[in-house]
């Protein structure tokens, strides 16, 4: 522990017993499927087939217009019928294209497979572009982007760390398929041209890192091991810990990519059999859920009929997409599957029982981005936003740690968002 | 079926202010509890009755305070009550008198620190100075002569400032001032008079672990503040010339004087690291204790004051939004600038050991009217001030 500074980061319980031994249970939907046409905050897409059209799994639907260039493809088999405005994981309503599914899934090739050992890396981004590949970790950013300027990369971060609490997702896709994850971590390695690739896996994993270690045997893929802490899996800390470095804005300037392990195994299996991304392991999971389990679904399906098979034990709750700390709230279970989900956590209603700050500096010394959220809630409570960029509100990603540690349970996450809002608006105009 | 909204995340510590201030309260009755058994067993039960006395008055003048305060503002009074934590005021401030004090005087002092210190400026959280010590300071400046008939001997606090400047400089003359107090381990137990739970170095320091590891306080506040008390009086020690005591370096020894004298253990453990007005960047903390620190030292060797724990403590804080606002921003980009200040405060201290090293006469031989004044706590005492002074 420094000095002038604080932890940066703390264990939190991690929920994860009640998921990661469970098999993995596959779901389909019983009529419909619904693609949602966002990639990251672009929602501007071209659609490439018509209303009526017969698609199977692995059919090229759509594409963006503008910005980054991310093809979507279908997860299942069945006639396309249309669009449709529905609730998103966002929060915000957005188009779905609406397939209706005929149950036989039959696949076709959506791309021609590569061979990884032979291509060159050119071969290798080109072909991460046009499989329509984005981060699996959450933030769904298209793989293909960070790796357009290689120029300085030395090293490649397989993020298999997983910190979210009750998120078990990660763990079964890696213990179930080792072989591809090293095969990702070759390929990413390959294709930034960089002279190492450690998979980072959290200590209290052992069982995870013998596997890893097992099937990176003979390689020059290197296992790193990651403390148990939240929130290791953001990559800024996992550069931190992994690469003792600091970065700006992004961690090419370390000289470092990170990739989601998911992302790893899915850009490997792509390589290999030509297959888009059609299905996501999902865990549900949390007090509210009757029966928590890893459920492996397409993309599209709604989470609706994921609920009829898990159930609930209370009849108030919180719905997350996503994980207790950083995933959103989402008041109705209409939205569905994204490709970029990984769980839906669900928890019991609460009642708010804030008290007021005892200035108690909790906040800033575990804030991992080395930020003041406290003094960010007071700018926003005087309204001052020369001191809300001074205290460099805008280098927040919710991350939610310092909400976690109040001791008065004060939202302190949501004081800093408003600052976020705040500056943001005072930008546009 | 309800789906509830709320805003991430949506998961909580266990740790709650609540508990922060049980485990506060559960240290302090435990101060509370050593000088119960000082007093019982050095002057009866009647000492031991008056404490609590004085501690009932402290804490009903409170729970009345915050209740009419709670119904002027037509808040529901028991809320109020239990999230304001009062309780923990009236404890450090009657813990800062000595056990002489009127029970009058007390609720007085009580009134200022919780009406003045703390619901004037908003209540829990809002206050720019420690309430505690808002009280203390009323005490000291309107009722100096408010005194029972209850009597303890002179303080080791008001004996070494008044007949020693703060620097025994040969080994027979420390020995005089050990000698009246029952040796150093004397001292360091607590088993001498001063206010009623400044003395108990050892006990305050086992708590103020327990305090650090059950992370109730940070460790920076009392690490830095008697960290940067050690050193400068040390460094004091060197300049002055003081002579080693039985083998034992005047480095080494003289630190440990200051240490098991009067309040400052007391202070750094249960006032200086009130959250409420403290710095909340770690930076600032450090800064924070290591100003204190200084001022606690100057006033010691310098004023007119036995010791300076008190008014360290409550001038720091005016400093609070200062430092504040000194190290916003993102803490690992302004690292430099932390170093600088850091050099800052090194530097500041170093000139003030050395000013005060060698400006204080050190004593080298025995004083032979060394006669002691009554009630003197290092938390103040005026009367002795004056005579030192004359």
């Amino acid at each position: 522990m420094s000095l002038f500074l604080g932890k940066m980061c703390e264990r939190i319980p991690g929920h994860k017993s009640a998921t990661d031994h469970e098999s993995i249970l596959d779901i389909m939907p019983t009529k419909e499927v619904y693609i949602p046409l966002v990639a990251g905050n672009n929602t501007n897409f071209e659609i490439l087939v018509n209303e009526g059209d017969q698609v199977y799994i692995g059919t090229k639907l759509a594409q963006t217009k503008t910005g980054f260039n991310v093809p979507i493809y279908s997860s299942v088999s069945g006639t396309y019928t249309g669009q449709t405005k529905r609730m998103h994981s966002s929060l915000r309503p957005q188009n779905h294209m609406v397939i209706q599914i005929d149950h036989k899934q039959t696949a076709i090739q959506a791309f021609e497979p590569i061979q990884y050992e032979n291509a060159s890396a050119e071969e290798l981004l080109e072909f991460t572009k046009n499989s329509g590949l984005v981060g699996l970790g959450g933030a769904g950013f298209p793989t293909y982007v960070k790796y357009l300027k290689p120029e300085g990369i030395h090293t490649i971060l397989i993020n298999a760390v997983e910190c979210e609490p009750y998120i078990t997702a990660d763990y079964k896709l890696v213990m179930n398929d080792p072989k591809h994850l090293i095969d990702g971590a070759k390929i990413m390695k390959k294709m930034a041209n960089a002279q190492h690739a450690y998979i980072c896996i959290k200590k209290n994993h052992p069982d995870m890192i013998d596997i890893v270690k097992q099937a990176a045997q003979g390689s020059d893929i290197e296992v790193k091991e990651v403390p148990n802490v939240y929130p290791m899996g953001w990559e800024r800390v996992l550069v931190r810990e992994v690469m003792k470095k600091e970065y700006d804005k992004l961690p090419s300037e370390a000289g470092v990519i990170v990739n989601n392990a998911g992302t790893a195994i899915e850009l490997a299996r792509m390589m290999e059999y030509g297959e888009a991304i059609a299905n996501k392991i999902v865990t549900v999971s949390g007090e509210a859920v009757k029966r928590p389990i890893n459920v492996r679904v397409p993309v599209g399906m709604p989470v609706k009929e994921i609920f009829e098979q898990t159930g609930f034990n209370t009849d108030s709750v919180r719905l997350m997409a996503g994980g207790p700390m950083m995933g959103k709230v989402i008041p109705n279970d209409m939205f569905v599957i994204d490709r970029a989900m990984n769980a839906l956590t669900i928890l019991p209603g609460t009642v708010d029982d804030a008290i007021a700050c005892l200035r108690c500096g909790s906040c800033s010394d575990h804030c991992p981005a080395g930020l003041q959220p406290v003094r960010i809630a007071n700018a926003v409570k005087e309204g001052n936003l020369e001191e809300m960029e001074r205290r460099q509100a805008m280098s927040c990603i919710e991350c939610g740690l310092c909400t976690y540690i109040c001791p008065s349970h004060i939202e302190v996450t949501e004081n800093v968002r408003k600052a976020k809002r705040a500056l943001a608006l005072q930008k546009k105009k | 079926m309800k789906f509830n909204f709320h805003v991430s995340p949506n998961l909580k510590g266990k740790q709650t202010t609540q508990q922060i201030m049980r485990d506060l309260t559960i240290g302090l009755l435990v101060i509370f509890l050593c000088a119960c058994i000082y007093y019982g067993m050095n002057y009866g039960m009647r000492y031991v009755l008056q404490l609590f006395l004085l501690l009932a008055c402290s804490l009903l003048t409170t729970l009345v305070c915050e209740a009419i305060y709670a119904k002027i503002l037509k808040i529901d009074i028991k809320t109020f009550l239990k999230n304001s934590f009062g309780w923990v005021t009236a404890i450090i401030l009657t813990m800062m008198c000595p056990i002489s004090i009127t029970p009058f005087a007390l609720i007085i002092a009580t009134i200022f620190a919780i009406v003045i210190g703390r619901l004037l400026f908003g209540g829990f959280g809002q206050n720019i100075f420690n309430p505690a010590a808002v009280g203390r300071a009323v005490i000291f400046a309107a009722f100096a002569g408010a005194t029972t008939d209850l009597v303890t001997s002179a303080t080791p606090t008001a004996t070494i400032a008044s007949n020693y400047h703060w620097l025994p400089a040969t080994p027979e003359v420390f020995d005089s001032f050990l000698s009246e107090y029952g040796g150093f381990w004397n001292l360091f137990l607590g088993n001498y008079p001063g206010a009623i739970g400044e003395t108990f170095t050892l006990a305050i320091l086992v708590v103020g672990i327990f305090l650090i590891v059950r992370h109730v306080i940070d460790w920076r506040v009392p690490v830095m503040y008697l960290g940067t008390i050690i050193v400068m009086t040390a460094i004091i020690a060197l300049v002055s010339g003081i002579e080693s005591y039985n083998g034992i370096p005047a480095l080494l020894w003289y630190p440990a004087l200051h240490l098991v004298t009067g309040g400052i253990v007391f202070g750094a453990v249960f006032m200086l690291t009130d959250p409420v007005t403290n710095p909340t960047s770690a930076a600032g903390r450090v800064f924070f204790a290591m100003g204190a620190a200084i001022l606690t030292v100057l006033l010691r060797m310098k004023a007119n004051l036995p010791e300076g724990c008190l008014y360290s403590i409550l001038l720091m804080n005016m400093f609070t939004p200062m430092i504040e606002s000194a190290m916003d921003g993102n803490q690992l980009k302004i690292a430099k600038k932390v170093w600088i200040t850091f050099a800052c405060f090194c530097v500041l201290a170093l000139g003030v050991s050395f000013f005060a090293g060698s400006s204080v006469e050190p004593v080298r031989e025995l004083n032979t009217s060394s006669s002691a004044t009554n009630g003197a706590t290092a938390f103040e005492m005026p009367t002795i001030q004056e005579e030192v002074s004359l």
